[in-house]
């Protein structure tokens, strides 16, 4: 081969493939959604009405998504009620300190963080934070819903944290100096004057970070306990649970292709799809925002 | 009432108890993962098969397969990350478009993992019939990757300035040959760099492949591309799943910090990839 | 530089090629070329296959890949055509072979297991060390929840389920309970594998669960069974007689287009050779 003097590929094959290759990208998140879509027929036409139920028994038709559904969300509120104001109050340190040092071991360490598998997240739940939970609390296991919980918190908080800690840098220092001019006190700048500033890119951090704790799947599965019921009381975090993500983990293997079964796992996942999607789009959204009014004037 | 002085001294507790807290996280995730991973790690591991459903034995396959999925996807991605990116910062004018365009990335970035797998297993295994494979799992990966390459290739191509688009155009150059010459070439440390942060992230996915690319013990290097392999995040399931056996457990951290070494080395490469690669012009 | 280009198109032939060829390996179900045996399935008879499969490798350097994912799974790969062997620890249910009734499948036994009701040793060890049918459905239909009522500790029973599809949960269930697809709402965890199983058991103080006799340890104690004519103890000698009640065989399903290779395989399984890994696993052989 002549590698000193490639022939120049033509204009109309370049251009071709470069289209090609956008079309896809841009495809493909509307090719998963509709494989999804198409997948969900027998559960709709077979017994749509028990979707709404409580019960998840497929020997007999039962599909019940309530459970998981609210072990979803209350596995994901748990992790932001830990994460948010971990994260935003340490966030808020790392911003205000003078220590560049203190800040740049921080901020790679995150990124450390960011990058464990889930997986390991995972290990870490089973081998220390599950059996901690169970012999903190004096119970029979450490497989739940809080544990759960707690294992998401830890995930999410350096996404959290590395998106507040931007924003609130990029308050800018006019405000600060200002505020201060008048008398406020450091704790007033920033409650009063830099967060409210900042509240739009927190307020996305937080969406993100959202969107991540409801889709993780392998640390959740594996600390949850899997149970396919509603606690009782309801909000009972002390006993095992499901989640939508943990369920699909657990039972996707064993459902033949096809089935109601199936096809109301891929419901779920569907509906979880939609939710991360909103979720996702409502932070692009309020990041892309242009900043109006008195901000405009100040940025 | 609390006097505003004193306010400001919670405050300031409260940040630094926050701060205190963060960093014990931190440093107890990285201590574990540390301290015992480095009991479980030694050459035979790392160059054994495992035996006894992972309980004996080494990691040498499950490396290997990660590896062979990750590199695949990336050779996968790679031309399609850049001939999309093109696309979107050289054809593209509407900024409509754009943002429609902008919009499907991100929504595929938000795309939750397991999702993936679902879609995996649901087109490709079942509908195309390929059974469980490594090369599906690689294209998954690769489509997972696809958001972060794009995205840091079209902001490597929007620092290009715009002169050097108006002296290509003024020598009469086309728009493929501007492309080709001058947005490729000076974009390419956008497109490695992105690769690279996505290969960091997909070797550490466990839910994209555990239903379609890999299998439990016995698999070693494939013969064909419908072939399942072993990889390390789903050994580390397996092995998560056995933790009253110490064995199995001491296994199971043993694999995690190879695993964690490989995201860090993709990770390293890609940040030396960013510093080296970066062409003089915008240096 | 166009020389990294050159080499991108070249990246982008070598992986369109390849993903023809895979669609080419697709086709109807037929997957595994050349002479790789995949099974998948139960994880009852996994350790037993898994330890065959590693010998019979290492002497005729075949290659068999062994998966994980429960009875129902396996039956499921192997019928869509993914696997060549499905591992089982019940039989094909009517709507499995209904399901796939284009195809035609043998079930071969490699060797015999006993489900146990199973408690946590420090249950154990405080005097419940046997339970009746009915004791056991008690507890996990919710009717009983502490341990003092079968002469234990004052303590509230903590019940272990596992998954629907797994075999072990369905024998159990179908002996015990007397209906194989008996929900259990008295169920505190449910757990897969019999690995988690084991666990879950050993982590606890007074936890019940049903577990395979291969998978007890000091941790996790099998009871006797409670019947009319005094307790049968879980030991292999009472299984090998019938006089254990909750027994069933550890299948191997292959479809009718099975590969030379496996049939090789399953011959080697249940030869005196091979029937030793099913021993050392825990189990019975089946040909005594």
């Amino acid at each position: 081969m002549d590698f000193t003097r490639p022939a120049p590929p033509s204009g109309r094959a370049l251009r071709s493939y470069f289209l090609i290759s956008a079309l896809i990208c841009a495809a493909i998140c509307a090719v998963i959604l509709i494989t999804l879509l198409g997948q969900t027929g027998p559960v709709l036409s077979h017994n749509p009405a028990s979707l709404f139920g409580t019960v998840w028994n497929p020997n007999l038709g039962q599909y019940g998504i309530i459970p998981m559904l609210y072990g979803s969300i209350v596995v994901m509120v748990i992790a932001m009620a830990i994460a948010l104001p971990l994260g935003v109050l340490t966030a808020i340190y790392i911003a205000e300190t003078r220590s560049a040092r203190l800040r740049g071991i921080i901020k790679s360490a995150l990124e450390v963080l960011a990058g464990i598998p889930s997986i390991v997240y995972g290990l870490i739940g089973v081998a220390y934070i599950s059996v901690w939970v169970a012999k903190g609390l004096d119970l029979q296991t450490g497989r739940l819903i809080l544990t759960a919980g707690l294992i998401l918190a830890v995930m999410i908080l350096p996404t959290i944290l590395t998106l507040t800690e931007d924003a609130i840098s990029n308050v800018p220092v006019i405000q600060r100096e200002n505020a201060r001019a008048l008398g406020l006190y450091r704790h007033e700048v920033i409650l009063d004057v830099v967060l409210p500033h900042a509240r739009r890119d927190i307020l996305a951090a937080g969406l993100l970070a959202l969107g991540r704790a409801l889709g993780e799947t392998m640390a959740v599965m594996l600390v949850i306990g899997s149970l396919d019921r509603l606690p009782s009381p309801i909000f009972n975090v002390l006993s095992s649970g499901q989640t939508i993500t943990s369920k699909l983990g657990r039972e996707l293997g064993e459902s033949a292709f096809g089935s109601a079964h199936f096809s109301a796992l891929v419901l779920m996942g569907l509906i979880l799809v939609l939710i991360t999607l909103t979720l996702t789009g409502a932070a692009q959204w309020l990041i892309n925002r242009r900043p109006n009014g008195v901000e405009a004037i100040y940025d | 009432m609390i006097s505003r002085a004193a306010k400001e001294h919670i405050f300031a507790a409260a940040t630094r108890a926050a701060l205190g807290l963060s960093v014990c996280i931190l440093a107890f995730l990285l201590g574990a993962i540390i301290v015992r991973g480095a009991q479980a790690i030694s050459l035979d591991f790392l160059f054994m098969p495992s035996r006894d459903f992972g309980s004996r034995g080494g990691i040498s396959y499950q490396i290997f397969g990660s590896l062979l999925i990750v590199l695949t996807a990336g050779l996968i991605a790679a031309p399609l990350a850049l001939g999309a990116s093109v696309y979107r910062s050289e054809y593209i004018k509407n900024t409509a478009a754009q943002r429609l365009f902008d919009l499907a990335l991100y929504g595929l970035n938000g795309v939750p993992s397991i999702i993936f797998g679902l879609f995996g297993l649901i087109l490709f295994v079942n509908i195309f019939g390929t059974g469980l494979s490594w090369f599906v799992g690689a294209v998954i990966l690769a489509i997972m990757m696809l958001p972060t390459a794009c995205m840091a290739t079209i902001s490597a191509m929007r620092g290009i300035d715009t002169p050097y688009r108006e002296n290509a155009y003024a020598l009469g150059l086309t728009r493929e040959q501007t492309a080709l010459r001058i947005i490729i070439p000076q974009s390419l440390h956008g497109l490695v760099t992105g690769l690279l942060i996505g290969l960091a992230r997909a070797i550490g996915e466990t839910a994209p492949i555990m239903f379609i690319a890999t299998a439990f013990s016995g698999a070693g290097v494939p013969s064909s591309l419908a072939e399942p392999v072993a990889t390390l995040p789903t050994h580390i399931l397996a092995l998560a799943q056995q933790a009253a056996d110490p064995a199995a457990l001491q296994n199971a951290w043993g694999a995690s910090f190879t695993l964690i070494a490989l995201v860090a080395m993709f990770s390293l490469a890609a940040f030396f990839a960013r510093a080296r690669l970066l062409p003089l012009s915008q240096r | 530089m166009r020389y990294i280009f050159r080499y991108g198109v070249h990246v982008a032939g070598v992986s369109f090629a390849a993903a023809t060829i895979l669609t080419a390996c697709g086709g109807d179900g037929v997957k595994t070329a050349g002479d790789t045996v995949s099974i998948s399935g139960s994880t009852t008879v996994l350790p037993a296959i898994s330890r065959a499969a590693d010998d019979y490798t290492m002497q005729t350097g075949a290659k068999i890949i062994v998966n994980a994912g429960g009875s129902g799974g396996g039956f499921k790969q192997l019928a869509e055509g993914q696997t060549d062997i499905g591992m089982m620890s019940r039989d094909i249910t009517a709507e499995e072979r209904a399901r796939f009734a284009r195809h035609s499948f043998t079930v071969t036994a490699i060797g015999r297991d006993a489900v146990a009701p199973a408690v946590s040793s420090e249950i154990y060890d405080a005097g419940v060390t046997q339970l009746s049918f009915e004791q056991v459905t008690d507890i996990y239909m919710g009717r009983v929840d502490n341990w003092s009522a079968f002469g234990g500790p004052d303590r509230a029973i903590f019940a272990v389920d596992k998954e629907a599809g797994r075999g072990t949960r369905q024998v159990f269930a179908r002996i015990v309970f007397g209906d194989k697809n008996m929900q259990a709402p008295g169920a505190d965890l449910v757990v897969g594998s019999n690995n988690e199983e084991q666990t879950a058991l050993a982590q606890s103080d007074s936890a019940i669960g049903m577990i395979s006799f291969a998978w007890a340890n000091a941790d996790v104690r099998p009871l006797s069974i409670t019947t009319a004519n005094g307790a049968v103890a879980p030991t292999l000698d009472n299984v090998n007689s019938g006089a254990f009640p909750i027994t069933r065989d550890l299948l191997i399903v292959t479809r009718e287009d099975v590969s030379g290779q496996a049939k090789a395989f399953i011959d080697f399984v249940l030869s005196p050779e091979g029937q030793t890994h099913v021993v050392d696993a825990g189990y019975l052989p089946v040909n005594k």
